[in-house]
């Protein structure tokens, strides 16, 4: 459904008649971002004695900001820029049970600049998590984890401030054997957003 | 009252927030100016009817030896301080029509040379460190943003003389991520940009009797005097045939 509504919109600002201000030369060294990105979380079910087992499912919100650090560098395709910052992580598992998480991640983003309008990115994220889905399932038994993250995606700008976004990131749910059960829930997150640039 | 555990870390912790948000904002320039761009250019006074118009005919751009578009904020920002020194009796920019050649003025070239380094392989290393500690070592780790110019002023004479005048100038904007703003940017470049200009006006003054009308007669026919430099190209090149349709 998600996936539906940023086709639909994506097509929209395709559509439209404005016309980005030539972003490139907009975002330099202290611009910020706020975001908020939305997805649903898939389960990664690895094969094997000893791991994990539970189809983990939901919806994931993901509000953001982000400093950028550095004017754009290098020449060619992999020109691009560094920017760092922090994110909330809500997850509202709906399987196995309604239970919900929540984390605060660190986050770096490297963004691909080369292009005026349409950019693409790769981001690393991580940091603790709390969720009261672990001691409901067996691979997890505290419900204090860390939350890793690493995906990537396009922005793509409707103006030299505005950004959609969307992409896919791999999430790794575990406690770093903080407590006894630690074989760690994997997933798929495939996500739409926005961002603003000021 | 003996005051709970919970209490006490809940005040270290709140006090530590703040401290780490108040620092973690924190930002400084340093510029390192030239010899004689500590002081503001000297204004001189002559005689009205000995001062004669400037044109400024070209302005050059170049960042980190790169070409750039003309900057009006650049221009408007290098006739505001030649009108300072109160030299000219009119100041045009580049985009005004010239004085007749039987006229006397000056005219005048502008090679603004900019060298920005964002140290964004230091920036990027450290904001992994900072990320690493959940923002803790913010307020000590700083980041750098390094931006130098050198500013070349040629102005010729309506008998064709010129004279080039050159002042050059850096500065580090040190700053703590939380206290990064592109504003922070424009300050460090406004500061290195002032220090030169003011540097090369020292400069120009000594000179002013060079551009006092009585200094030089107007030449029946003027030399122009243009600069023609052969640069080596690094750019590929590109075979283009043409017909001539006959």
């Amino acid at each position: 459904m998600l996936v539906f509504i940023f086709l639909i919109t994506l097509m929209a600002a395709l559509c439209s008649p404005i016309h980005a201000a030539d972003p490139k030369s907009q975002i330099t060294v202290g611009t910020q971002e706020v975001g908020l990105t939305a997805g649903y979380i898939l389960p990664h079910l690895l094969k094997g004695e000893g791991k994990s087992k539970t189809e983990q499912s939901g919806l994931a919100f993901m509000p953001s900001w982000m400093m950028t650090v550095t004017d754009p560098v290098g020449d060619g395709w992999y020109r691009g820029q560094v920017s760092f910052g922090g994110e909330m992580v809500y997850i509202q598992f709906q399987e196995p049970f309604l239970t919900h998480g929540v984390g605060f991640t660190p986050k770096i983003k490297y963004t691909f600049s080369a292009q005026d309008r349409i950019r693409p990115y790769a981001e690393f994220a991580g940091g603790p998590f709390w969720t009261d889905l672990a001691g409901k399932i067996p691979e997890q038994s505290g419900q204090f984890n860390f939350i890793l993250t690493a995906g990537f995606g396009v922005s793509y700008f409707l103006t030299d401030r505005a950004a959609l976004n969307a992409g896919y990131r791999f999430q790794h749910i575990s406690n770093a054997h903080t407590s006894r059960s630690n074989v760690g829930l994997n997933s798929s997150l495939p996500y739409a957003g926005f961002s603003f640039y000021y | 009252m003996k005051e709970t555990p919970s209490l006490r870390w809940t005040v270290i912790g709140c006090c530590g927030l703040i401290v780490t948000l108040t620092t973690g904002c924190a930002r400084w320039i340093e510029i390192r100016a030239t010899a004689d761009s500590s002081q503001e250019p000297s204004v001189q006074v002559i005689a009205r009817n000995e001062q004669v118009p400037l044109v400024l005919d070209d302005v050059d751009i170049t960042r980190n030896g790169s070409p750039q578009n003309l900057s009006l904020e650049t221009e408007q920002r290098v006739l505001g301080t030649l009108r300072k020194t109160g030299l000219f009796s009119r100041l045009g920019g580049t985009d005004s029509a010239e004085p007749p050649a039987s006229e006397k003025f000056i005219r005048a070239r502008l090679l603004f040379d900019e060298a920005i380094d964002s140290h964004a392989g230091d920036a990027a290393w450290k904001g992994i460190v900072i990320s690493a500690s959940m923002f803790i070592l913010t307020p000590f780790i700083p980041l750098e943003y390094d931006y130098a110019a050198h500013v070349t002023l040629e102005l010729e004479r309506w008998d064709g003389q010129v004279k080039r005048y050159e002042s050059q100038s850096a500065g580090t904007a040190h700053y703590q991520l939380f206290g990064t703003t592109p504003l922070m940017i424009d300050e460090l470049k406004g500061h290195v940009t002032e220090s030169c200009l003011t540097a090369l006006l020292q400069q120009m003054v000594l000179d002013t009797t060079f551009y006092a009308a009585s200094s030089a007669p107007v030449l029946d026919r003027p030399i122009r005097s243009v600069s023609v430099n052969s640069k080596r190209s690094t750019l590929t090149p590109v075979s283009i045939s043409t017909s001539s349709g006959k």
